[in-house]
């Protein structure tokens, strides 16, 4: 609790220190930080509460990224999608998004999900490919160049263009996706979620039916995941078929892990771990992932609480 | 003593089961009923195929032919999850508990799949007072209340069977299949197991898989006795240990 408002505490203070120290790059990281924060909460439910290791979540982050950057060409070019004006309004663009993404993960989840374990990994792997040579091959939003997204999707009210009011934003949608997972996985749904993971065979002895319960979660995990890529596509300016690729699912991965499997709370603390490493260490060195990979092995030989999962769970019980 | 053996209906009806794996039969012909209220008994030398029809009757496993009903109602096809709805309860041999959970919220869970809403998203049931309640009354019931926050995976192998008692009992099956429920237990530990079993009896009708005796005969009104995948006898313990082809066949010469 204290982790999670301190957290927050934090996170909300970051735009005001950064004008006031002169260092507006700090509001872009934190922003990078909300947004891998965002993908990293919604992998940990499938994972960390269903044991559902899906190695395919960047599809939906990219996805979500594609879809409002082509509702975003067309209205540019003049040509808007569904001959409709506004669908670029993000009030507009990102639900339909997030419907795209949802829609994927009920299909990639209901194949998906008739497998276990390491033919799970595999085959949301395989989805993910898919996905990203599809990205590839759209000659016509630009290949593997990927597509500008020249402005922010207009929020009534709201200045996006401003850094800060945009990061205030990922951080409120950040924040309140957050809560909603703590309360599912805490909830009666989220209970039974556990108790698959931990005993099938009793689970279902005692009158549970486990695809259901899986594919919901799955779906919810794509969605929120899918949310993290439409930021991230307002935030950059730029959608590239890189953010489908399988190196974006295990990036997600190891910030879930680094974090604390399980734990929700982690893995955003997770994200700005990594993101903040990332930064400084490739700021030294380019082979930045000479220091990050063995980190990353530390971490996981430590046990499967990650940096904060001790934490985490220590509060909990 | 009522004899519930004969004057209630069938809550397990087993007719005809068959299923084989390659050449193995495993289950070669067996016939059982189980009544309400009545504890039937399985017995049967290691290798008899007691595991495959456990797993059958709860629909882990589909039988190559015959019929399996419950109440009644041919579940022969049922998944294993719509069997549990229909009250079907068990124990498993080698303990399948939530091991990170505390026994409290064992309980719960099958208090809160008995009742339905497992899709619910909101509210948390750890705070639901009555059920709290009831999941203690459960734990309460096989003398497990003061253990009822300990996490699963801390608890010592005779509380994790007692528990597996528990969760079974808190969905209130109609029928419950008990796999070897005193494996791994000492002399003590089985008795106290007996006695509970003693005192729920009448309430389910119980289908014993057991290889403790002492048990079986204190506890049964009746006994199958399972050979080589199929059903030789079923008769009172009486019968059972009259019987020369069970004692040929099981309980050995020198036996009882």
């Amino acid at each position: 609790m204290w982790f999670a408002l301190g957290g927050l505490a934090l996170l909300c203070l970051t735009p005001v220190v950064a004008s006031l120290t002169g260092t507006p790059y700090l509001v872009n990281l934190v922003t990078r930080f909300a947004i891998y924060g965002l993908a990293a909460v919604s992998l940990d439910l499938v994972l960390g509460y269903g044991a559902l290791v899906s190695f395919g979540h960047a599809m939906f982050f990219g996805l979500g990224g594609y879809v409002v950057a082509i509702i975003a060409f067309h209205a540019k070019q003049g040509s808007p999608l569904f001959g409709w004006g506004d669908s670029q309004q993000a009030f507009i663009a990102w639900p339909l998004a997030l419907a795209c993404c949802a829609l994927l993960g009920l299909a990639t989840g209901y194949l998906a999900l008739r497998t276990r374990g390491v033919q799970f990994i595999m085959i949301t792997l395989a989805f993910g490919q898919m996905v990203y040579f599809v990205l590839m091959s759209l000659q016509i939003y630009g290949g593997d160049d990927g597509l500008m997204m020249p402005q922010r999707n207009p929020l009534p009210g709201l200045d996006l263009k401003h850094p800060a009011t945009f990061y205030y934003v990922c951080l409120a949608l950040l924040a309140a996706w957050t809560f909603l997972c703590i309360r599912l996985v805490n909830s009666r749904f989220g209970l039974v979620l556990q108790g698959l993971r931990q005993s099938e065979r009793r689970s279902v002895n005692l009158g549970v039916a486990p695809t259901p319960h899986r594919l919901i979660a799955f779906v919810l995990s794509a969605t929120g995941t899918g949310l993290a890529g439409i930021l991230w596509a307002n935030f950059a300016g730029l959608v590239t078929p890189d953010m489908a690729s399988w190196t974006k699912s295990g990036e997600f991965m190891a910030i879930v892990i680094l974090g604390g499997v399980g734990t929700l709370l982690g893995p955003i603390a997770g994200a700005a771990v990594f993101l903040g490493l990332e930064q400084t260490l490739s700021a030294w060195t380019e082979h930045w992932m000479i220091v990050m990979g063995p980190l990353l092995v530390l971490v996981v030989l430590a046990g499967r609480n990650g940096l904060f999962g001790g934490w985490l769970r220590a509060g909990h019980d | 003593m009522i004899d519930v053996a004969t004057t209630s209906p069938e809550l397990l009806t087993v007719r005809d089961l068959r299923k084989a794996f390659g050449a193995v039969v495993a289950t070669n012909g067996v016939h059982i009923g189980v009544r309400t209220g009545e504890i039937h008994a399985l017995i049967g030398p290691n290798g008899a195929g007691k595991s495959t029809l456990i797993a059958q009757i709860c629909g882990e496993q589909r039988p190559d032919s015959g019929q399996i009903l419950l109440d009644g109602r041919d579940v022969t096809h049922t998944p294993a999850f719509a069997r549990a709805r229909l009250g079907l309860g068990r124990s498993f041999q080698i303990t399948e508990l939530f091991a990170e959970y505390t026994a409290a919220d064992n309980v719960l869970l099958s208090l809160l799949l008995k009742t339905g809403r497992a899709f619910e998203a909101w509210g948390n049931p750890r705070s639901d007072a009555r059920l709290v309640e009831q999941a203690m009354a459960r734990l309460t019931q096989v003398g497990m209340a003061e253990r009822a926050n300990v996490r699963v995976g801390d608890l010592a192998h005779g509380e994790k069977r007692q528990l597996e008692l528990a969760v079974a009992l808190a969905r209130e099956p109609r029928l419950l299949l008990l796999d070897e429920p005193m494996a791994g237990m000492g002399p003590e530990e089985s008795a106290r197991m007996t006695d509970q079993l003693m005192a729920i009896k009448g309430q389910y009708g119980m289908l014993l898989v057991e290889h403790d005796m002492d048990a079986v005969f204190t506890l049964a009104d009746r006994i199958t006795v399972l050979v080589y995948g199929k059903t030789i006898f079923t008769g009172t313990p009486g019968q059972v240990r009259e019987h020369p082809e069970v004692r040929a066949a099981y309980l050995g010469d020198g036996a009882c």
